[in-house]
């Protein structure tokens, strides 16, 4: 018989915990809810109208989400004939899966992980790079031509993003001497804050995730206008709410890595926090929440850029900031040596 | 690609006006049917037929653009009816009737279960527009226009 | 070459950026390089129902068309047939009448703009138009008593006089919209995200525009100074100060230029109305004595005015005639031919958006996809408006 006392030290075992618990499944899944719930709420307060409110009325509609998973769980799922069903099927949830795993490698605190890699940053960030490919290959399933240019478009923002986004990060390295989420928490809670230490790489970071998670003014792979749902035109059902929410994990990983990289992770840890060393990953949250709500916040403020000027902007914007951004960190190395 | 000071600044006004709103306590949205609209006196809603004061004239029913409205006979008389379906509310048998039988009327929720009952005969366009039911007795409101707010919905 | 260099991408009628109708798109890659819009999907024969119908009843039809601006088509075919009885409105019904077709170009321009600014991406510019939009809905129904199909305009004047209070209500609106066309700016029209989309894209260069027969704030972005208001004025227009509003680059964000300066124009012209606004009948004198005298007496009381009972049987004289007015999206061209009969022999009506929808066949080549939907909303183009 498994005792209860097991069961738990079985749910408190760090590589379930991480995963499935916090910062894994069901914390994603509340703030997936609450964050699509925030940002129409936000949207629709800048826009002087009500947003979701009639689910859980006392709340402010804030389970709308819970109910629009629902309603596309039961929806049915309408795979057109030509398309390729194994990678039409397939491609989203891997999508789903590889924007998930990166999870695994992220900490709770110096003391609460799944496991500890002095590679754990590069870890998550290669991880998260695989999962776009997908985004081609259901461009390609779906035998849409809107599908296809938006798989493209995805492609090209890949182009944008991704190098400043690993320069911002890799001047973060140079500066804290290590590739260990853990270490660089740890040692940001010695000096300052990394945002205050090399504001361009986190302003370069910032940037380059609104790009990957497609939110305003980057939401190009998705124009709805232009190319209707982008790669996801001729999903339905619940496949096209696991798309739906792929961006949004993204965001999620990414808001926490920005957490880590550049607001001191879980420090400072104060009274409440220090009774168990689950809690500081609170203080974690809270502050990528910070992130992600500027994220959704933007939606209500700009249009969208075309996918030549978001290029432009990676490459001649970010990308010499991000240069810009490793100037700054060796010169600071090298001043405190 | 360095961005001019005036597009950051550009960029910040666009941010600020943004936050701001999220802090401006307006709503322009009616919620509709919790709150209900009550329209002016001289809305062009549904209408109302007085039978009494018809004189079988039939200028209603021709000048109406829609072919709402028909003259059935009734009795010896021939007296409108209308096809809710049909009217587009534009209101010239209201203006062209020459002893003030039909009038408007400030209902507006035009919502019938059947399609018979849309089509009324003059002794049903007789008894005027039924009385809107709501679910829950909704919150009557008037628009006002307002300086700062644009629309206000005030109690009545 | 060989056709795979091509890609065909048909654009609507079911798409969330095309409106009704659908466009043939042949792309080079990212780049169009055929762009065939090809419109009837909304066609309704608005001008051969007309043909059966009594002059009276083709008021509404003609509203039909444009729902944005009803006051401005209704206008030109009301002016048309009043050519046509050889009648006219007195002074104050040609005030009455400026006054609801500047609302409605108010409205008309907001629900542009709107719907400009969701085709690229900004839905809270979408949201405050047609939002503010409402204020002058509830004006327009003030005045008429409809919300957007106002019927108001009649042979020989107007239906209603200025109820109790609207002078009031329009300062106020006009208050109100004069700060919230500060935030419009800001959060919009200089948003750096805006200006990278629209400047230098769908460029109409002024020769192209005079060639292309373009009309309304689209030929004023292009530099041409044309506006009906001025060059033809009707109604109370000669008597009114307004500039035309005029912009030379005859790009996408020059036509969201001028649209939103005009609704500018729209309220200074809305203000001097209600000020200058001359007392007295609201229906012409030959038809006023038709109305039986009770009616005549309530009507005066209340401002709401009877049609008297040969507005059924309006029979002009044997001949045609022709109207141009300016309405919010450019000019509308009304012809009738009368044959004397109580309905018109035939009917034409030239709407702003048919004379705009050539400028898509020739500004969309060279441009990007992402620049359809752009160029799209700042011609201000209304698929039904052009079906008819
Ligand atoms: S309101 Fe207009 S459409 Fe309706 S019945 Fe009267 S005349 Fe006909
Ligand atoms: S116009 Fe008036 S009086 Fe004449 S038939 Fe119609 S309702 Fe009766």
């Amino acid at each position: 018989m498994i005792s209860l006392d097991q069961i738990i030290r079985l749910i408190f075992f760090p590589p379930i915990f991480i995963t499935i618990v916090f910062p894994g499944l069901i914390a994603l899944l509340i703030v997936i809810v609450f964050l699509i719930w925030l940002e129409r709420k936000i949207a629709a307060k800048v826009q002087l109208r009500y947003g979701p409110l009639y689910i859980l009325k006392p709340l402010g509609g804030v389970i709308q989400t819970v109910a629009d998973l629902l309603r596309y769980l039961f929806a049915e799922v309408i795979i057109p004939r030509r398309a390729d069903k194994f990678s039409f099927i397939m491609a989203p949830i891997l999508s789903f899966g590889f924007a998930f795993i990166p999870i695994v490698a992220l900490p709770i605190s110096s003391k609460y992980f799944a496991f500890k890699s002095d590679l754990s940053l590069l870890v998550v960030l290669a991880l998260l790079t695989i999962a776009p490919i997908f985004i081609l290959i259901i461009g390609w399933a779906s035998d849409n031509k809107f599908s296809f240019i938006g798989s493209l478009r995805e492609g090209y923002m890949i182009m944008a993003y991704e190098v400043p986004l690993f320069l911002s990060v890799l001047a973060m390295a140079i500066l804290y001497n290590t590739l260990d989420i853990i270490e660089i928490v740890e040692t940001q809670s010695k000096w300052v804050w990394g945002i205050l230490l090399n504001p361009i790489a986190a302003f370069v970071f910032l940037i380059c995730t609104f790009m990957m998670t497609a939110r305003f003014p980057f939401e190009i792979s998705e124009a709805e206008q232009e190319i209707v749902m982008g790669p996801f035109t001729e999903y339905t059902g619940i496949i096209f709410g696991l798309c739906m929410s792929y961006s949004y994990i993204k965001l999620y990983i990414l808001s926490l890595l920005f957490a880590y990289l550049f607001l001191g992770g879980w420090y400072p840890i104060v009274w409440p926090f220090t009774l168990n060393p689950i809690m500081p990953g609170i203080i974690t949250l809270i502050k990528g929440l910070i992130v992600m709500i500027i994220g959704i916040f933007l939606r209500s403020v700009y249009p969208r850029f075309r996918v030549d000027q978001t290029l432009r902007i990676g490459w001649e914007g970010m990308f010499v900031l991000s240069i810009v951004a490793l100037i700054l960190s060796f010169s600071l190395v090298i001043l405190v040596k | 690609m360095i961005p001019k000071p005036s597009t950051i600044k550009r960029h910040l006004e666009a941010i600020i006006t943004g936050l701001k709103y999220i802090f401006v306590k307006n709503r322009l949205t009616l919620r509709y049917p919790e709150m209900v609209q009550l329209l002016s006196e001289n809305y062009r809603g549904m209408i109302k037929y007085y039978m009494d004061r018809c004189i079988s004239c039939t200028l209603c029913a021709r000048i109406c653009p829609a072919d709402a409205i028909k003259m059935y006979t009734v009795g010896e008389n021939k007296l409108p009816g209308i096809n809710y379906m049909r009217c587009i509310f534009c209101g010239f048998c209201v203006d062209i009737c020459p002893k003030e039988a039909l009038e408007f009327t400030n209902i507006h929720d035009l919502a019938y279960y059947t399609r018979e009952e849309q089509i009324q005969k003059p002794i049903e366009f007789s008894k005027g527009p039924p009385k809107p039911i709501f679910k829950k007795e909704p919150m009557k409101i008037v628009v006002k226009l307002d300086k700062s707010r644009g629309l206000k919905y005030e109690r009545t | 070459m060989s056709e795979d260099k091509f890609m065909q991408v048909l654009i609507g009628p079911q798409h969330p950026g095309s409106g009704h109708m659908r466009f043939i798109v042949k792309m080079d890659g990212d780049i169009i390089s055929e762009f065939e819009p090809d419109i009837g999907y909304v066609h309704r024969a608005v001008e051969k129902i007309a043909e059966s119908k009594r002059y009276i009843q083709i008021v509404p039809l003609v509203e039909r068309p444009i729902l944005a601006d009803t006051a401005n088509i209704n206008l030109g075919y009301i002016l048309a047939l009043e050519r046509l009885l050889g009648i006219d409105a007195p002074p104050r019904a040609q005030y009455l009448r400026t006054l609801l077709a500047e609302i409605n170009r108010i409205h008309s321009h907001l629900y542009g703009l709107g719907i400009h600014g969701i085709m690229i991406g900004s839905s809270t510019i979408f949201m405050w138009c047609f939002a503010d939009r409402e204020i002058w809905i509830e004006l327009a129904q003030e005045l008429t008593g409809a919300r957007i199909t106002y019927s108001y305009m009649i042979p020989g004047g107007v239906r209603r006089d200025l109820p109790n209070g609207f002078n009031e209500k329009l300062s106020k609106a006009i208050a109100y919209m004069e700060e919230r066309l500060k935030d419009y700016e800001k959060i919009f029209i200089n948003n750096p995200v805006v200006t990278a989309r629209l400047i230098d894209v769908g460029i109409i260069k002024k020769d192209d525009a005079i060639k292309l027969g373009i009309v309304g704030p689209n030929l004023r972005a292009s530099g041409v100074a044309y506006d009906v208001r001025k060059i033809e004025p009707y109604c109370a227009y000669p008597e009114i100060d307004f500039d035309i509003i005029v912009r030379k680059e005859g790009d996408a964000y020059s036509r969201v230029l001028v649209r939103f300066e005009e609704i500018k124009q729209s309220m200074k012209i809305v203000k001097q109305v209600v000020e200058k606004i001359p007392s007295g009948p609201i229906i012409n004198e030959s038809y006023l004595k038709l109305i039986p005298p009770k009616l005549r007496e309530k009507a005066e009381q209340t401002g709401i005015w009877k049609m008297p009972a040969i507005f059924i049987n309006l029979k002009p004289r044997k001949g045609e005639a022709i109207s141009r007015v300016e309405a919010g999206r450019g000019e509308v061209t009304h012809y009738i031919v009368s044959d004397g009969s109580p309905n018109p022999y035939r009917f034409r009506v030239v709407t702003p958006s048919f004379r705009n929808l050539i400028a898509f066949k020739y500004t969309m080549p060279g441009h990007r996809l992402a620049d359809i939907p752009a160029i799209y909303g700042s011609l201000d183009y209304f698929p039904p408006s052009a079906d008819r």
